[in-house]
């Protein structure tokens, strides 16, 4: 695991309220009480902080899966 | 302990090393799902509630979990969004349900003001910009004037963050009321119009935005997106501000200073370098140090308590303070000294002591890291400052430790250096006496008692937030709390007034008693620690009884609830002849028959009653 990697992972357990092994990409916002409207505006804003970055708003709504995020930041950094 | 409290304890370790927001949020949704049991002391849960115009919960999370790293177990509600006037009017409403100690009003102004108000200032006249200002303050008012009526709780408000902005541009003040000056005038008619209530204080949020950095106080995509009002790093630095008034409320506040000499006060060892050589003096290097000095004072001078703790001849360091020109603190704003070459530790101990307060009222400042290393370890208690190592930085280091905060001065806190001479000369006069009684006796001791006014409640209100030693049952009234035991009919609130040759203590002790019709129940007796050794508790006792006997009552009943400071108190109801009627682990019950026994004043004291 990269660095960036494992700092988001940090990121979206902390947020999520899970261990760092609890945390599995096919995790869904739809069935997992936690990850509320409000988590979901913690967790994007502290990857922007994180990563210097910018979700647009209709990629923040398209984010249904942790695996939704690891791809749209993966896309986010190498352009 | 059970499995969830470790896991709060473990959830709070991690936040407690990295206190970021994210930490913070995490620990605080983390500790919800938990719901961890009520503690078992009760004294330690508590509750708050953080209303207002914008999304809050995490603003309202950084202070619950702030709460929490202080060892307490908050019940924190959370206002709706733009819900906090019928949240204020509906006296049934949650937000009342958790009786809270303190209520955050976060009202943001722009919420209150039109949605064209920014666009038509320019044109505005200034009487309408005027009016609009004065309303803007009336509606935030009257909603904290209501939440005080409907509560016991203190109520913050948060003040208007001033823009840096505005259309006038550099011509803003040269209007009647710029634009800028619109909030200025409103912060400053916030503050008059509060200014004499006791329960409700005015956050200056514009100040601490402004020491923050203004440009970083928001985080426009989260105030676009979810109407947070207020930027991840500031969230905690607000929450820090709100944590002062809650340490206040508490009694937690710092008392004293104890300072090393050399490198600290002035620059130089005075044992070395001589009266003559050490730095301090009207330009720099010394001037760093004189206005260190002046800080010290200036906080001597609101009733801090300043002692010395140095390695040095004693003389050598005293004749610095006697007669050096520069030196701004002298001799008699010390309320003890220790100067030797004994270790620190062991002089701290006796400093606190001599003045009779508890390590953990005091803050040490010391050059040397090895010396503070060494408190650090022999006491952790004691809050030991990390003093940076260029003495330019000691004063602003001293201006934002902000432990020293009190919700009100009274005319005894401005006065304390001076009754710490009184006790000096006192000491001297108990070495000189034969006897204690025969020291008792040339003290010509007045007490006086009296049911409590608007005078004189609030330093009975301080009293009761931050008497720990001689304290009974260390019950934390507010200030709201106090004035209902006050004024109704089935309790009373008194006040013990000591004097002696040597100077006047001011108030010094408060009882609360809850009357039926046949029986006293005190439940609350403290008495602060100046005056302990004096018998003036007993004194105060037998005039509380006396009233009791008058009123009819049978029986007096007194309780003892031990904590970690107050077994100074733990005879007190044995000594002045009550009968143990029952003991729990946290409280013992003890009765006086008024048909048989009483309790006399010492003939050393003499007792005015009105």
């Amino acid at each position: 695991m990269t660095d960036a990697e494992n700092t988001l992972t940090e990121i979206i357990s902390k947020v999520l309220l899970l261990n760092k092994n609890e945390l599995t990409d096919d995790l869904k916002r739809s069935d997992y009480e936690p990850w509320d409207s409000m988590a979901h505006l913690i967790l994007i804003s502290e990857i922007e902080n994180e990563f210097g970055i910018f979700f647009e708003d209709d990629e923040v709504v398209d984010i249904w899966t942790v695996a939704d995020i690891r791809s749209l930041l993966s896309k986010k950094i190498s352009d | 302990m059970n499995g969830t409290d470790d896991q709060v304890d473990e959830i709070l370790a991690s936040v407690r090393k990295s206190p970021t927001y994210l930490n913070l949020w995490s620990a605080y949704k983390k500790i919800q799902r938990l719901s961890p049991k009520p503690l078992e002391d009760v004294s330690l849960r508590t509750s708050i509630a953080v209303i207002g115009s914008s999304t809050l919960e995490p603003l309202a999370a950084c202070f619950d979990v702030k709460i929490r790293l202080e060892g307490f177990q908050p019940h924190t509600f959370v206002g709706g969004f733009n819900t906090y006037r019928q949240e204020a009017m509906d006296t049934t409403s949650e937000l009342y349900k958790g009786a809270p100690i303190i209520i955050v009003l976060a009202v943001d102004a722009w919420s209150l003001l039109d949605q064209n108000f920014l666009s038509d200032y320019p044109r505005m006249s200034s009487k309408s910009r005027s009016a609009q200002m004065k309303e803007l303050v009336n509606s935030v008012t009257a909603i904290a004037e209501r939440l005080e009526k409907s509560s016991a709780a203190l109520i913050l408000v948060n003040n208007f963050i001033v823009p840096t902005f505005s259309p006038l541009g550099i011509a803003d003040n040269k209007q009647k009321l710029g634009f800028k000056k619109f909030f200025r005038r409103a912060n400053q008619l916030l503050e008059e119009k509060l200014e004499g209530n006791s329960n409700i204080f005015v956050v200056d949020l514009d100040s601490v935005a402004s020491d923050f950095g203004k440009s970083s106080t928001v985080n426009w995509n989260t105030y676009y997106r979810g109407s947070v009002p207020f930027s991840e790093e500031f969230t905690p630095i607000i929450a820090n501000e709100f944590m002062r008034y809650f340490c206040a409320l508490k009694g937690f506040a710092k008392k004293c200073i104890v300072l090393d000499l050399d490198n600290t006060l002035w620059g130089g060892i005075i044992g070395e370098d001589g009266i003559e050589g050490i730095k301090l003096g009207p330009a720099s290097p010394g001037l760093e140090y004189v206005e260190f000095q002046r800080a010290l004072l200036s906080l001597y001078n609101r009733g801090v308590i300043l002692a010395i703790n140095s390695k040095n001849n004693f003389d050598d360091a005293v004749k610095v303070l006697q007669e050096h020109p520069h030196q701004i603190l002298k001799e008699e704003h010390f309320a003890a000294m220790r100067i030797n070459w004994q270790n620190k530790a062991a002089n701290i101990a006796e400093l606190a002591k001599e003045i009779n307060i508890g390590l953990d009222s005091i803050v040490f400042i010391d050059d040397s890291p090895v010396e503070r290393e060494q408190i650090r370890r022999t006491y952790p208690e004691v809050m030991v400052v990390d003093l940076p190592k260029n003495p330019r930085l000691y004063r602003t280091t001293l201006e934002n430790l902000d432990v020293f905060d009190v919700l009100s001065f009274t005319k005894e806190d401005m006065a304390r250096g001076e009754m710490y001479v009184g006790k000096r000369k006192r000491n001297e006069l108990e070495q000189s006496s034969t006897s204690i009684e025969d020291f008792l006796r040339t003290l010509e001791l007045k007490v006086r008692v009296k049911l409590i006014d608007d005078f004189d409640t609030p330093r009975v209100v301080q009293l009761i937030g931050k008497t720990s030693q001689f304290n009974l049952t260390t019950r934390r009234y507010t200030d709201a709390e106090t004035k209902t035991l006050r004024d109704a009919k089935d309790s009373a609130v008194y006040s013990m007034t000591v004097q002696d040759k040597f100077g006047d203590e001011g108030v010094v002790g408060v009882a609360i008693v809850r009357m039926d019709n046949t029986s006293w129940t005190v439940d609350s007796f403290l008495m602060s620690c100046r005056v302990i050794g004096r018998s003036v508790e007993t004194a105060f006792l037998a005039k509380i009884i006396a009233d009791a006997k008058i009123a009819g009552a049978k029986h007096v009943i007194g309780e003892y609830i031990p904590t970690k400071k107050n077994a100074p108190a733990a005879d007190f109801y044995e000594l002045n002849g009550f009968t143990k009627q029952k003991e729990t682990d946290d409280t013992a019950s003890w009765v006086l028959d008024l048909a048989y026994s009483t309790v006399k004043v010492p003939d050393w004291i003499d007792l005015i009653e009105e």
